[in-house]
């Protein structure tokens, strides 16, 4: 069979098609045993797998793993195309060719098709032309990025055919040497063996296997899986229980010296002058480093000590002369005040980039107005590992240890710091102590190289101690929705229009991590309106624009984007027009999802999970007094999600008891993990949802560590629950998909509880 | 001086030992026991929990000078790879763990917890395990808790969620933690 064949019966096997870099071939990317690094007595087949003596799979892993359990999914892949048990598969890292780049998440970041113009059949041409033009760019770039919730849904076929390229090679090899056809040929826990009595494992094969042709490779079908669809445990379960995973800021080298920053206290500061005197008296402290900026970090002040301690010292005796940014100070409360002049002026003039339109906005009148202004702050990341990276740099060469989701940019910062060739930088990429976005950014390793340029050969870590996390993060940009609806005399939406403002963040992101190609970035941004744009309710007329402002507050990739508000406004809002059409909040949804069926079925699962009044037969326990559902429906990163929380109020606070969520994240790889990341989705949005925030007052971030920016505790925790439908959809995105919902499911309950509709994140305090 | 730890005895150099410097840093920094993790400094979140003399402490602000004859235990010596602590087992058994980072610490608050109290409540569990995680491990943590209680008390660990592939009838996976 040939390639396309494959292909394409794969994906009709799947009875879905979705377009996008699946219909381009996955070969481009098999790369060449050349790709890997020789050594370790194993052989290469291709650019991804190594067979060693042992009869084990080296998979070189190009995804970061920061939690959301990607070491263990693509094991996974691997594992079930070559049928060996995953304790088989190792990995290794990978390096720096086009074939690791994420196409998916480039794709999914480029092209911003409706979701209505995705599904099955309904894709125009044009659609699929820019996905096809928008993955050979993405191909071409390369970048190996982990985000966007991408990594299972561009590996799918990549590594699928690697494994059973590899495969068809090993077994064409036994063929050859055995003189037995290979459809005779049954494997079996990486043994192969014929009828006859022949046996042998993979490794027996692995010498000739590489002068083997593959011949036609097939993919394992759908119903010979034995692994995926299965709960695998995690390969880094147990060292994450003894204490022998080793995160970034674990790095230990022979005669490592620790460093800590600090930054002027206002953002875009700098530092000018500087009286080392005092900090270079303390015991333990070994220098002082001046840092310019690098990949957007503010100029700074680094101390480097024996210990982190010892640093902390001598950083707390610097007497340093703060220099204001020449923008001005910025605060949080005016850019507030702005956003929502410029969302309110907009939703006016008709001002803002167009992200969707449908039926026409303009003629469709209704008896009355709703309006409604809905608000977000500014968000930290608080990954619970603080930024930090560690670097020597001795006989032009560097090496770096970072826990990086985007290896290759931050080796390039290295290379571009050290004034040496990429070739001359080695990096390794550790255990992530959570993501989140936060390392998408680069800065901290030109800093921790610029600290080690000054060290004389010897290795120095750098950490920002969490107050600099806090007070120098680019955090989740604050934004503002005016939301209206043209209601007719029944109170049901005729027309909507959505006007947004809020700073993008892409081309901030490019501007400080890509440079070379930032330009290219510098186009309406998808994320200040995704889930907005791209909301699946039928309303005849609609209009969703976004106006991107430039607030001067450094703005990054926050777990779920856009959507961690948007989803919140879309959503709160669609609740209130099922208010205004005395309709029940489920009920409505689904008499606006009529075309988009896989919408109805997740939320349908959620509601009748959560014993939700009408979709449950009557008789059900009831609700226990004082307690209200609400429920919420978003899709990001190609996965529906529904939640319903059941809330209640205790004196002025929250208490949010249960959360069901029902999610269509297609072909499900590992439901377990999944549901890990559906249950942590779920409690990350909740910190946002009630407490969240960063204020910034007079150029300062008033939040500083966790006393005064609280993170959901055990305690506060909900019941969480797990409904995933099934699907033969390709996988799409999990990590952050269920952080969204969670906001406006909550607010949704509230408005039960209390008759009061609340348009401002957090939700807490009570007005 | 000499500080008892991990159940044996360390030479600490007098400047170390009888000063503020917190005990996260002899162990991450001077002595590369890595598994004990900084997140705040300020004794907020839990990640730096060790035992000192059979109780939880947060180390990040514990000087070292407070250690005195205590015996220190971190999360390397919880248990051993052949013998894991019961609660170790629970953890890959409810697969609790994410990004990990917060997991040492959340480990050694809930042994403290198990030694005086056995067979916690939920609302034991609530108060002792206030350590911070970012992923959203809580629910796991709970029950790991319960299922290593039951462990210790020479019960049957409760099975784990039922993971079962997605049906096409959508009855799906049903996680409940």
């Amino acid at each position: 069979m040939k390639r396309r064949v494959w292909l394409l019966s794969g994906l009709a096997a799947g009875g879905a098609m979705l377009v996008g870099w699946s219909v381009l071939p996955a070969r481009d990317r098999l790369g060449s045993a050349t790709s890997l690094p020789p050594g370790g007595g194993a052989v290469a087949l291709n650019g991804w797998l190594k067979v060693d003596l042992d009869g084990h799979v080296l998979l070189a892993m190009n995804r970061s793993e920061m939690g959301q359990g990607v070491h263990t999914a693509l094991a996974m892949l691997v594992a079930e195309e070559l049928d060996v048990p995953l304790a088989m598969v190792r990995l290794i890292p990978a390096g720096y060719e086009a074939i690791y780049g994420n196409v998916a998440a480039f794709v999914a970041g480029m092209v911003t098709p409706h979701p209505r113009d995705l599904e099955i059949g309904k894709a125009s041409l044009s659609v699929e032309i820019s996905q096809h033009l928008a993955t050979k760019l993405a191909r071409e770039l390369g970048i190996n990025m982990t985000g966007g919730s991408s990594s299972v849904a561009d590996a799918w076929n990549v590594l699928r055919l690697a494994a059973a390229t590899a495969r068809s090679q090993l077994l064409n090899a036994a063929s050859l040497e055995w003189r037995l056809p290979v459809s005779e040929f049954a494997v079996v826990n990486g043994v192969i063996t014929h009828p006859s009595g022949q046996r042998a494992p993979y490794q027996s094969f692995a010498a000739r296997a590489p002068l083997t042709p593959p011949g036609t490779v097939t993919l394992k079908p759908r119903s010979e899986w034995t692994l995926i669809g299965t709960s695998a445990p995690r390969i880094d379960a147990t060292v994450k229980a003894n204490g022998r995973a080793i995160f970034g800021i674990d790095e230990r080298q022979t005669n490592q010296l620790f460093a800590v920053i600090r930054h002027a206290p206002v953002l875009g500061g700098a530092p000018g002058r500087v009286d080392t005197d005092a900090a270079l008296r303390q015991p333990g402290v070994v220098r002082v480093v001046r840092l310019g900026p690098y990949a957007g970090s503010q100029p700074a002040i680094a101390v480097v000590g024996i210990s982190l301690w010892h640093a902390q010292r001598g950083a707390d005796a610097l007497k340093v002369d703060w220099l204001d940014p020449p923008r001005g100070r910025v605060d949080s409360a005016t850019i507030m005040r702005t956003l929502e002049t410029t969302a309110l002026e907009a939703a006016q003039s008709g001002a803002g980039t167009v992200f969707y339109r449908r039926g026409d906005v303009d003629a469709a009148a209704g008896d009355r107005r709703l309006l409604a202004i809905y608000r977000a702050p500014y968000l930290a990341h608080a990954a619970m590992e603080p930024v930090n990276a560690t670097a020597r740099v001795a006989n032009g060469l560097v090496q770096v240890w970072a826990p990086t989701q985007v290896p290759g940019l931050a080796r390039a910062l290295a290379a571009k710091v050290a004034g040496v060739n990429e070739s001359a930088v080695d990096l390794t990429v550790s255990y992530l102590g959570g993501g989140f976005g936060r390392r998408l950014e680069t800065a901290v390793v030109g800093q921790a190289v610029r600290i080690a340029m000054d060290c004389g050969g010897v290795p120095v870590q750098l950490v920002w101690p969490r107050e600099q996390d806090f007070g120098h993060d680019v955090y989740r940009p604050a934004a503002v929705a005016v939301m209206q609806a043209e209601l007719d005399n029944q109170g049901r939406a005729v027309a909507v229009r959505v006007t947004s403002a809020g700073d993008a963040i892409t081309p901030r992101w490019a501007e400080r991590n890509l440079p070379a190609l930032s330009s290219r970035f510098e186009r309406p941004d998808k994320t200040t309106s995704e889930g907005l744009s791209d909301s699946p309710y039928g309303f005849a007329h609609q209009r969703i624009a976004h106006v991107a402002t430039h607030s001067g507050v450094p703005v990054g990739y926050w777990r779920s984007v856009g959507h961690s508000h948007n989803a919140f406004f879309n959503e709160c809002f669609v609740d209130e027009l099922a208010t205004e059409a005395g309709d029940d909040p489920v009920a409505f949804r689904l008499g606006l999802l009529a075309d988009m069926p896989r919408h109805a079925a997740v939320l349908r699962l959620a509601a009748e999970r959560a014993g939700w009044p009408g979709f449950v037969p009557a008789g059900q326990p009831k609700l226990a007094a004082g307690r209200a559902l609400g429920v919420a429906l978003h899709e990001s990163f190609g996965s529906i999600v529904a939640q319903v929380a059941e809330v209640s109020l205790r004196a002025k606070s929250v208490l949010v008891h249960r959360v069901v969520v029902a999610a269509d994240v297609g072909t499900v790889v590992n439901p377990d993990i999944v549901a890990q990341q559906l249950e942590g989705g779920v409690i990350f949005g909740l910190t946002a949802a009630l407490f969240g925030r960063i204020d910034i007052v007079d150029g300062v971030v008033r939040q500083t560590n966790f006393h005064n920016h609280p993170l959901l505790s055990l305690a506060q925790s909900p019941v969480v629950e797990t409904h995933l439908i099934a699907s033969e959809r390709p996988p799409a995105g999990v990590g952050e998909i269920a952080t969204p919902p969670i906001a406006p499911a909550v607010a949704n309950a509230l408005f039960v509880l209390t008759g009061r509709r609340s348009r401002d994140l957090p939700l807490l305090p009570l007005a | 001086m000499e500080i008892l730890l991990n159940g044996q005895g360390r030479d600490v150099p007098q400047d170390i030992a009888g000063s503020d410097m917190p005990l996260l840093w002899w162990l991450r920094d001077l002595l590369g026991l890595t598994g004990t993790k900084y997140g705040c400094g300020i004794g907020a979140c839990g990640a730096c929990t060790v035992h000192l003399g059979g109780q939880a402490v947060r180390s990040c602000v514990t000087p070292m000078s407070a250690i005195g004859s205590r015996a220190v235990l971190t999360i390397e010596a919880l248990g051993t790879l052949a013998s894991p602590h019961p609660l170790q087992k629970a953890w890959v058994l409810h697969q609790v763990s994410q990004c990990g980072y917060c997991q040492s610490g959340m480990l050694m608050a809930a042994a403290a917890l198990l030694k005086r109290n056995p067979k916690p409540s939920d609302a034991d569990i609530d108060v002792a395990i206030s350590n911070l995680c970012r992923c959203g491990t809580y629910p796991r943590v709970r029950r790991a808790i319960h299922t290593a209680s039951a462990m210790l008390r020479g019960l049957a660990p409760t099975p784990p969620a039922d993971n079962r592939r997605p049906t096409a009838s959508g009855e799906g996976v049903i996680v409940r933690t």
